[in-house]
């Protein structure tokens, strides 16, 4: 879930936001309903926040520039440039994920980021595993649009 | 388009591969530890405030008519009928408390083992990343050492080269040294020997001298007629 969050969020504090909000959300969550797979369940709602916390960052800061995780930082880094690509792809890749619907979005982080498989994220979201296929088919085109886009903002 | 293509997906995979700092950290753990107490306890009041607020709601408004109030009215008197000639109903204060600590204590239990589960595939990562670190300084160190050790043999096999070196000098100094005294010493017997050979000769002559002398004499006594004779021709010699 830590990773989850932090992958997605790429700083400490929002991380940490997210980590609680998702636990409140779960604890919410289990009063409604009977849950069957827990892990499951704790990804979905913290993909769910974090891709709801860029939006809410990349609405508040259009014009600003990200603040630097410095605590993040590694001793062992390879060479700056790489870092400083690495980062420019993975910025831009939260950016436009920020854009999707969040059905969508949802969809790509847990199949793409935390390798669930459709059976799983079409139990998580309530819908049929076909339906997966369509929704992660048209969030890699929209992705892939907005990423190229965001991209060519940056070159 | 293939290389915009190759960038996403080189973009998912760098996200993917994202390193993440280990975590969560305590404090965050506490503070949702604490978020959870509190939020167990308020769901309930918030019902609660929220049903006590429809019935102020209710109380206060004015615009109902006489109709009404007279419905009302009856309604409450059937209702207080009802009550006070059925069976009491249960305290629902009472059945919430009694039930509150224990669901309450189940949650925070459930909450627990997931933060527990999660805590422990954190440590396992930790464990993994701090050995290969380990194993990442170890192999460093010892190519340190084995680089210092090459520094101080050469070093060393320096100063072995350098000592046999200033021996071998020191020999050739000891022989030199040597070789002069067993020519001066040659020279020495060599003088000594020569000066002996001299005084040898000397004595041999002379000696053959005296022999001859002797000789002579011999031969004188031995044939008397010619001594005079040999003893001329001595002397003539």
């Amino acid at each position: 879930m830590w990773q989850t969050s932090y992958r997605l969020l790429g700083n400490h504090a929002d991380a940490a936001d997210c980590f609680q909000e998702t636990f409140v959300s779960a604890l919410e969550f289990c009063r409604r309903q009977r849950v069957r797979n827990f892990s499951a369940l704790l990804a979905r709602l913290a993909t769910a926040r974090a891709i709801d916390q860029l939006r809410r960052r990349f609405r508040r800061s259009r014009s600003e520039t990200d603040p630097a995780d410095w605590a993040a930082l590694q001793s062992a880094n390879p060479c700056p440039a790489e870092r400083a690509q690495q980062k420019e792809l993975t910025d831009g890749l939260r950016k436009s994920l920020s854009k999707l619907p969040l059905q969508e979005a949802q969809a790509f982080c847990l199949r793409y980021l935390n390798d669930m498989s459709y059976r799983d994220i079409a139990n998580e979201l309530g819908i049929k595993a076909n339906a997966v296929g369509v929704l992660l088919h048209r969030a890699r085109a929209k992705l892939r649009e907005s990423f190229e886009l965001s991209v060519k903002y940056y070159k | 388009m293939e290389e915009n293509e190759n960038t996403f997906e080189k973009a998912v995979e760098a996200l993917k591969n994202e390193q993440i700092p280990p975590g969560p950290p305590q404090e965050v753990v506490k503070s949702t530890m604490a978020k959870l107490t509190e939020t167990a306890g308020k769901a309930d009041t918030v019902k609660l405030d929220n049903r006590i607020r429809i019935i102020e709601g209710l109380k206060a408004a004015k615009s109902l008519t006489k109709i009404a109030a007279a419905a009302v009215l009856l309604i409450a008197a059937g209702y207080a009928t009802g009550r006070l000639a059925g069976p009491r109903p249960p305290d629902m204060e009472q059945i919430r408390a009694a039930l509150e600590p224990e669901i309450r204590q189940n949650l925070l239990g459930e909450m627990k083992q997931y933060l527990q589960l999660g805590l422990a595939n954190g440590y396992v990562r930790i464990k993994d990343e701090l050995s290969q670190q380990y194993r990442q300084d170890l192999g460093r160190v010892a190519l340190q050492s084995v680089a210092a050790s090459n520094a101080v043999t050469n070093e060393l096999l320096t100063e072995l080269i350098e000592s046999i070196n200033e021996a071998q000098n020191q020999d050739r100094q000891w022989v030199a040294v040597a070789f002069k005294q067993i020519e001066s010493k040659r020279q020495q017997d060599r003088t000594e020997l020569t000066n002996a050979l001299a005084t040898l000769a000397l004595q041999t002559e002379d000696e053959l001298i005296r022999t001859k002398q002797d000789m002579a004499h011999f031969l004188s006594y031995t044939r008397p007629g010619q001594s005079n004779r040999d003893e001329i021709g001595n002397s003539d010699n």
